[in-house]
């Protein structure tokens, strides 16, 4: 009996210490830029973080294909070092901590929800390591809830305020809606906050929003929240959610009898909205990021298909841009220290995948265009752009 | 008052869901002694089965429906075979057979996520017969969804011909008699393991059924498990161990969650619901339905 326990301690210890070994192989670095990535590989948003993780690794793939990264003068490998955050906040602050004080990487790309990337902010600062969200586009990623920048957050899309006036706008201005209704997600940031800037500016702009309702991530069943926006009868429902609770809600707001138009945000854009929506969401319009048919995305488009023999992702041409601009800043920066690459992305002013990108004080993209989209059939056609402001 | 009924067919259509689910845990519990929380995920694999049955292997729907109902109650009695047999023989306390459980429905989770993948998939509308796809019919001012209709007159039809069986069949009283009393009955010349196996089967294509349904109204994922601990809840208010218990349960706390939702707001749906399910334990600790300990199944 002793010796059969002395056998599983010493089991267990020399697996623990084959693991710290596979950690520890990773620390010593030679001519390589070390980025870390961080995004869902599981759980609800899977898509999203895999689509993101194949693009990195396309990418990294390309630049090391041709001899590398070049900075002032040196050639450097780009290495990935990736890990899953299951679109989960404690996760992300793990591993917001062990990319930052093991991997040792020079900066990180990366999350793409606001739920994760907030609480990553106060570690990313404190280790001085930069991170460029992809699609985190609540407010506090780069602002603090007391007005102060966070200096190491920046991001590559354009924020919730903006995002929701453009909605707004076009609701009341160019469709002539008046009343309006909201259904959103209450234990999420990004769906609560995009919902408050549609109403400030719905009703700012003159409408009412007749009802307001909400339900908890993970529920299936929409009837009975959307009977009662059925029963306010709005010319319009806001949606800002993510995909596949849109399309569960689209096809039980047809159900109900429900027949009006549905507006989203940019958690609509997936390849598999429409096929889980079937037709309920026919003619129905949401805010994007970029035109996915347009000249400027062509190349990574059908790059991304012909190597993985799919259709990319909203968030592959958003993390796209993260490392541009990332590796823009190390090279202007010469160097792959994080107050250096944090100093040049402050003054970040590329072209991306996804329009023009020119960091502002508060870390944000200024000016970023939006898109407006809409699902006609099994496409997504592009309608019209909005500049800023 | 039209969305008052609405919201009471949207009630009902949840009702029969969670019933459908709640009587498995409660058929297994009556004759354990335990909540199989492994339940919920044998569950999720009906969806599962169903789905590839239709979509991969082309089958017709009702052979598909069938299929997923037999290979469910397999995989349900595979379970009570390796993980709670070992346990019963070694006459473990019960809290083990509840760690097992949740130990099992972790993995057969997690072996979907790791084989299938995440992402949730709906059940294509052209495979489905014509009163299954989506779309409702009008009644006076309300909407009904077909699926909703279809998955009341299942589930009905599953409940009954289970009372039936358990009132009015040999085999029914076999169970009725070890859920009464095990050793008794073993005594008695009842072949108890039999019996055991058979609850599990029927439990298991019960939740095929439950998960191909569940899976045609919502959408066939991994966590789909999770949903089913409302069953559980509702099995537990109901009565644990009564048919009919599990059945009025169902139905209460989906008028309550759907009417709470839809009348005050979405947040406090859950704490109404599972307020009033602990006033409930409260006063009557064995739920709405449930008698005393000799009154199971």
């Amino acid at each position: 009996m002793r010796l059969r326990s002395f056998v599983i301690a010493a089991l267990v210890v020399s697996l623990a210490l084959v693991g710290f070994a596979g950690c520890a192989g990773g620390g010593k670095s030679g001519n390589t830029i070390k980025i870390g990535w961080l995004g869902p590989e599981t759980g609800d948003s899977a898509l999203w973080g895999q689509a993101e993780l194949a693009t990195v690794k396309m990418m990294a793939e390309d630049y090391n294909k041709a001899g590398g990264v070049d900075v002032g003068g040196k050639k450097y490998k780009l290495e990935i070092v990736a890990y899953d955050d299951k679109g989960d906040s404690t996760e992300a602050v793990n591993i917001a901590k062990r990319l930052t004080s093991q991997d040792k990487v020079s900066a990180v790309i990366g999350p793409q929800g606001s739920g994760e990337a907030i609480p990553i902010a106060p570690i990313m600062n404190d280790a001085k390591v930069p991170c460029v969200a992809s699609t985190a586009t609540n407010p506090k990623v780069t602002v603090t809830e007391s007005g102060a920048v966070n200096p190491y957050m920046f991001r590559a899309c354009f924020t919730d305020p903006y995002q929701g006036k453009v909605a707004a706008y076009f609701a009341y201005q160019k469709l002539g809606k008046r009343k309006a209704a909201i259904f959103m997600t209450i234990d999420d940031p990004y769906s609560t906050g995009l919902s408050q800037y549609f109403k400030e500016n719905f009703v700012s702009l003159g409408g009412t929003i007749v009802s307001e309702v909400s339900y908890t991530s993970g529920e299936k069943d929409f009837r009975a929240p959307l009977t009662k926006i059925k029963a306010s009868n709005p010319d319009v429902i806001f949606i800002p959610a993510y995909y596949n609770d849109v399309a569960l809600a689209a096809k039980q707001a047809r159900d109900l009898g429900i027949k009006q138009l549905l507006l989203g945000g940019d958690g609509w854009p997936s390849d598999n909205l429409i096929q889980l929506a079937g037709n309920a969401l026919e003619g129905c319009l949401f805010i994007n990021h970029l035109d996915f048919d347009s000249d400027t995305a062509k190349p990574m488009r059908d790059e991304y298909k012909a190597k993985y023999n799919k259709n990319a992702e909203l968030n592959s041409y958003m993390i796209h841009d993260s490392l541009v601009m990332v590796i823009d800043a190390i090279q202007r920066a010469k160097s792959l220290k994080g107050p250096d690459i944090q100093k040049a992305l402050e003054t970040c002013d590329i072209q991306g995948v996804t329009g023009h990108i020119k960091i502002g004080p508060n870390h944000d993209p200024v000016g970023k265009t939006a898109w407006l989209i809409k699902i006609v059939g099994q496409d997504m056609k592009f309608q019209e752009t909005f500049a800023a402001d | 008052m039209a969305q008052f009924l609405q919201q009471l067919v949207n009630g009902l259509s949840i009702g029969s869901i969670y019933a459908l689910m709640a009587v498995g845990y409660s058929l297994v519990y009556s004759i354990m002694n335990f909540s199989n929380f492994a339940h919920g995920s044998v569950i999720m694999l009906g969806a599962y089965f169903g789905f590839f049955a239709l979509t991969l292997l082309g089958l017709p729907f009702f052979l598909a429906f069938f299929l997923a109902a037999c290979a469910t109650a397999l995989v349900a009695v595979l379970l009570e075979r390796l993980a709670y047999k070992p346990l019963r023989d070694r006459r473990a306390p019960f809290l083990y057979f509840i760690i097992t459980a949740m130990g099992a429905s972790i993995f057969i989770d997690n072996s979907v996520i790791a084989t299938i993948g995440p992402t949730p998939k709906t059940f294509p509308q052209d495979v489905l017969p014509a009163f299954l796809r989506s779309g409702a019919i009008r009644l006076g001012t309300i909407e009904v969804g077909r699926i909703d209709i279809a998955m009341f007159v299942i589930t009905a039809i599953c409940l009954v011909a289970l009372i039936l069986f358990i009132d009015f069949t040999k085999m029914g009283k076999a169970i009725q008699a070890t859920a009464y009393n095990m050793k008794a009955s073993a005594l008695m010349g009842i072949d108890t393991n039999f019996v055991i196996i058979l609850v599990f089967a029927i439990g298991g294509a019960l939740a095929g059924v439950a998960g191909v349904l569940y899976g045609m109204k919502y959408q066939v994922y991994p966590q789909m498990s999770s949903i089913t601990l409302k069953s559980f809840v509702a099995a537990v208010f109901g009565g644990l161990g009564s048919l009919p218990g599990a059945l009025l349960g169902s139905v209460l706390l989906a008028l309550i969650e759907t009417f709470v939702s839809g009348y005050l707001s979405t947040q406090y749906r859950d704490l109404f619901a599972f307020i009033i399910l602990i006033a409930m334990l409260v006063v009557r600790p064995a739920g709405i339905m449930g008698k005393n300990a000799e009154d199971k199944a």
